[in-house]
């Protein structure tokens, strides 16, 4: 499935994010916005603040730089506080206060979902949870209903509570990992940063979690909520103590409109069945479902020729059954392949390949500095850190997948900065180079590297893809310059090959 | 190197202030030096581009004027820019603005350069043809020669400050370029001006950054060049070695590779199918001479005429195509001499050709769908930044082309639907590879067009290298709609080959 071009603005943490909603627009607070103090909400809403640590890339021997944030959460059973992975997100030291009482309680992380952009927390201090009263949840709500939500957007610091009614329920991106797609439901009200993680009601009780929305020169009274569907799953997900994230079928598939090949692959004029693309690899239908199948039913669910099903008396995509279910679950699907029926059993797991592409939290960028020359896989976080424009870097990441690059180089290493030294006066050209070889060795991962580098040679050979001539660097120079390098730049590790 | 600040953003239209500031008084030449409007003519040329993306249309006409110079034999020498898809050349003298149509006798892009000749062989008569310079140097005063609106040859002296290779516009082909510094002025028909010192002609202009005030000619060495080979039989351009090679300063790569000699340049990459690989050089090799000029360690060798500039002057100026250039090359601690036959660029093998003038871009429509062959144009269509907005794949295709077999044909691709009943469900489909049609490979739009002729079960299969795989058109119904969608979309043909 292809994003679509406008790009979803987190709708987020108070300081760090009111940059990207450039403008407040009055307009957005068409709904009553009013102070809850007395209100049965108010007993189990919390304001959450979050001091994180964000590293940066671009200096991956330092720790990275300390923020902090305003995000909204509310109790459920069991004396847990739900809120959205990225409040949370690479957090160091974390405060929730009970509304209309501000004094802070020290708080952790359970669990935490980035796919999902949900998170758990809890509070240790005995006597926090009493008097607040835990939210059940509700189902889908219909179009056309009225929500409320609740939660500490700008403006000011009280509570706030904004009514809309809901808009559309869809598949959508959720911009926090930034390349899953889930159920999402769209709500007129305002939802806007410090918003993020604050419970959506109707009729008492929650039937979303709001999360994002679009900056305000883009679209208004678009805001998003995470639906009950997609909250459940998570619950459950970490009912054995682990979070395992979402499975996916890992295939594409195409709508199957066209007459001409709705016959030609024998199939009547029914509206029914998609058609297969591409089977990425490295995931669950890989070597069970083929490209060209077309698929009829998913777990006896009849497909609509544009990918929807029906299901619980509603339209979405037959994705969502896959939404539902979990690592080693199986999923049924009736095809078609070259006119005969089939009926494929796909057990279900998490397609690795694909995470290069999603923003990643809570991990430490891994690096290995060797002669004053920087080596670092590349992920999204790299790419949003440099976005190198360098081309061939861009088509390795970009078709790492389609491509099944990763089955060669299941890292992408790049050298990706000099630290300027006589020694490595003339590798200036080979930035954002793909490392292909060191010393001999092919390159496939970033200890790679490290590994190579620890080899006693005379001299250190780097080649780059593309590049024929090779980045030379001589042993005793390097040991020479190694002290001088890493104390002129304040190079404070020399490495990091963990996460 | 300065920016690409062409004339055609400068000069054109003769309203625009010259680089934002009011005309500078004039410094007047004393009449007496005057080289002048018995050698120049304004050329007119109007110019019309195809739309890449509709290849079956043209874009809007578009006219340039540039001063051409008269050389022997009646012909006047422009730069193929100003002619670049002509639709009509005229030349204008310039006191008497009696006017006379031109044909293009000749037209190269890669050295951009054209010779136009009148169509009425009097037109010239009594004019008097320049000769071209040569010996100059760095620092010797040139001469750049504009018109003004009467017709009087307006001139401006500045000075040579480099002599080097440089790239030339259309292909990036290395070639002399003499920079100039000389505060030129906003005038019309400035596309094209001439250069000259002392009555000869130093060169053609090709562009001018008006904020550095630096113009680059192109040296009468080229001019030479292509003139040689305009009189011979068969026009055979300029040739090219096909090596990328980077300098040997580093004292670690030479000590690694055992290189003792001085000097030399390192190879870093083959042109598939180029000069340089039939005769055998590889990645690696150091070159260390041609024909017994010594390379120093960033390439240049010491022109008897020009000091010291790149060994590509060598091989893509002096030498002619067909002629045999020997490099003295260094592998495995060994050096030993290969003669290279030099070759011309045999456009039609390039994947993705950099440039597309004077000709319609081929296409082929079945049932509303667009295919097109990949070139660079196409991708330009995207604007300045088009490496960044194209589609990526293509853009890919485009830029590693060297890297992929040379029996991978040209790229063929689905790049649009004009929606039409055959075409139901496949309306946002754009810019996807080909690969099969009814089970036939695809290396051209000439396969294309064929395998269309030969449907499968009554269906046209086409196959994709991505998704959404294959998609199928009813072939009686495509065949029987075939008038209908060329009247509705007024393509004048639903092919061109």
């Amino acid at each position: 499935m292809r994003l679509s071009k406008i790009e979803v603005v987190k709708g987020v943490r108070l300081p760090r994010l009111t940059g990207m909603f450039r403008l407040l627009v009055p307009a957005s607070f068409f709904f009553v916005i009013a102070v809850l103090h007395a209100s049965p909400v108010g007993r189990s809403l919390v304001r959450i603040e979050a001091t994180s640590q964000e590293p940066n890339y671009r200096t991956p021997w330092n720790p990275g730089e300390v923020s902090g944030g305003v995000g909204a959460g509310f109790v459920i059973s069991g004396n847990r506080i739900m809120t959205n992975a990225h409040v949370v997100s690479n957090v160091r030291f974390l405060t929730v206060s009970k509304e209309g009482n501000p004094k802070p309680f020290p708080a952790r992380v359970l669990h935490i979902g980035h796919d999902c952009d949900l998170a758990l927390l809890t509070v240790d201090e005995p006597g926090f949870f009493s008097g607040m009263s835990a939210l059940d949840f509700g189902g889908i709500p219909e179009i056309e209903s009225t929500v409320s939500v609740y939660g500490y957007p700008i403006g000011g610091s009280k509570l706030s509570v904004t009514r809309g009614i809901v808009s559309r329920i869809d598949f959508q991106p959720y911009s926090h990992s930034g390349m899953d797609s889930h159920l999402t439901i769209q709500i007129d009200a305002a939802i806007n940063p410090g918003n993020s993680g604050g419970p959506v009601l109707q009729d008492g009780r929650v039937v979303g979690v709001a999360f994002q929305g679009y900056s305000g020169d883009v679209a208004q009274n678009v805001g998003y909520m995470i639906p009950t569907p997609v909250v459940r799953r998570f619950l459950k997900d970490v009912e054995d103590g682990h979070y395992d994230r979402y499975v996916d079928l890992a295939v594409s598939y195409d709508s199957l409109f066209n007459p001409a090949a709705r016959k030609a692959l024998g199939l009547k004029d029914d509206g029914e069945g998609v058609i297969v693309g591409s089977v990425y690899g490295g995931g669950s239908s890989e070597g069970i479902v083929k490209p060209g199948d077309v698929l009829l039913k998913i777990d006896g669910l009849p497909i609509s020729s544009d990918g929807s099903i029906e299901m619980d008396g509603k339209s979405v995509q037959l994705a969502e059954v896959v939404e539902r279910k979990f690592k080693g679950d199986r999923v049924e699907l009736d095809t078609l392949r070259d006119g005969q029926p089939v009926k494929l059993i796909v057990p279900l797991n998490q397609p690795w390949p694909f995470t290069l592409h999603s923003n990643a939290y809570n991990e430490k960028p891994r690096f290995v500095v060797f002669g004053g020359l920087v080596f670092q896989p590349v992920d999204q976080n790299f790419m949003s850190a440099f976005e190198p424009a360098d081309l061939r870097l861009r088509y390795t990441f970009d078709f790492f997948v389609d491509d099944r690059i990763y089955v060669e180089r299941p890292e992408i290493v790049v050298l990706s900065g000099i630290l300027a030294d006589p020694i490595n006066a003339h590798a200036g050209d080979f930035r954002y180079g793909i490392v292909e070889e060191i010393n001999g060795s092919k390159i496939r991962k970033l200890d790679d590297v490290a590994a190579a580098f620890a080899k006693p040679v005379d001299y250190h050979v780097i080649r780059i893809v593309g590049n024929g001539r090779p980045i030379v660097l001589e042993r005793r120079a390097v040991e020479e310059a190694r002290g001088r390098i890493l104390s002129r730049y304040g190079v404070t590790m020399e490495q990091n090959l963990e996460k | 190197m300065i920016a690409r600040v062409l004339f055609l953003g400068l000069i054109l239209g003769s309203g625009v202030a010259f680089g934002g500031t009011t005309p500078v008084p004039r410094k007047e030449a004393v009449p007496a030096a005057r080289t002048g409007s018995e050698s120049v003519l304004r050329v007119n040329s109007t110019n019309q581009a195809y739309d890449f993306f509709r290849p079956w249309t043209k874009k809007l006409p578009y006219s340039r004027r540039g001063l051409g110079v008269l050389i022997e034999g009646g012909r006047i020498l422009v730069t193929a820019e100003l002619v670049g898809n002509r639709t009509y050349v005229e030349l204008e003298k310039a006191t008497t603005a009696e006017k006379c149509a031109a044909v293009v006798e000749r037209v190269d892009y890669d050295s951009n350069l054209a010779i136009l000749k009148p169509a009425e062989a009097g037109f010239v008569k009594g004019m008097k043809p320049l000769a071209l310079d040569s010996g100059v140097r760095v620092g010797d005063p040139a001469t750049v020669l504009q018109l003004e609106p009467n017709g009087e040859v307006a001139e401006t002296t500045g000075s040579v400050t480099s002599i080097a290779i440089g790239g030339y516009p259309m292909d990036g082909l290395g070639l002399l370029v003499f920079r100039l510094s000389a505060p030129l002025q906003q005038r019309d028909g400035s596309f094209t001006l001439p250069a000259v010192r002392a009555g000869r002609l130093l060169g053609l202009l090709m562009r001018y950054d008006a904020r550095s005030q630096t113009a680059d000619l192109i040296p009468p060495p080229v001019i030479r060049h292509f003139l040689e080979e305009n009189a011979k039989e068969t026009y055979g351009g300029f040739g090219r070695m096909g090596v990328g090679f980077t300098a040997t300063r580093d004292p670690q790569l030479r000590r690694y590779v055992n290189l003792t000699q001085p000097g030399g340049v390192y190879v870093t990459e083959i042109l598939r199918g180029g000069s340089a690989e039939e005769a055998g050089l590889a990645v690696g090799d150091v070159i260390l001479a041609v024909d017994g000029h010594n390379i120093d360690q960033d390439g240049n060798y010491e022109d008897a005429e020009f000091g010291r500039i790149s060994f590509s002057h060598l091989t893509n100026t002096v030498a002619h195509p067909g002629d045999t250039l020997t490099l003295k090359v260094f592998r495995g601690g060994a050096v030993f001499d290969l003669p290279v036959k030099l070759q011309g660029r045999d456009r039609s093998k390039i994947l993705s050709a950099s440039y597309v003038m004077d000709e319609q871009p081929k296409y082929v429509i079945l049932g509303g769908l667009v295919f097109l062959e990949l070139s660079r144009p196409f991708l330009q269509e995207w604007g300045s930044d088009w490496t960044k907005n194209a589609p990526q794949r293509l853009v890919y295709y485009d830029a590693f082309q060297n890297e992929i077999s040379p029996d991978r044909g040209k790229v063929v691709f689905l790049s649009q639907v004009l929606p039409s009943q055959d075409t139901l469900g496949y309306e946002s489909l754009e810019n996807l590879i080909v690969t099969k049609v009814n089970g036939m490979e695809i290396k051209s739009l000439a396969d294309l067009s064929e395998a269309s002729k030969h449907p499968v079960d009554g269906f046209q299969k086409i196959e994709f290298d991505e998704d959404p795989r294959s998609i199928f058109l009813d072939a009686g119904s495509v065949e029987e709609n075939r008038s209908k969608l060329q009247s509705e979309y007024a393509l004048p043909s639903l092919e061109h080959l």
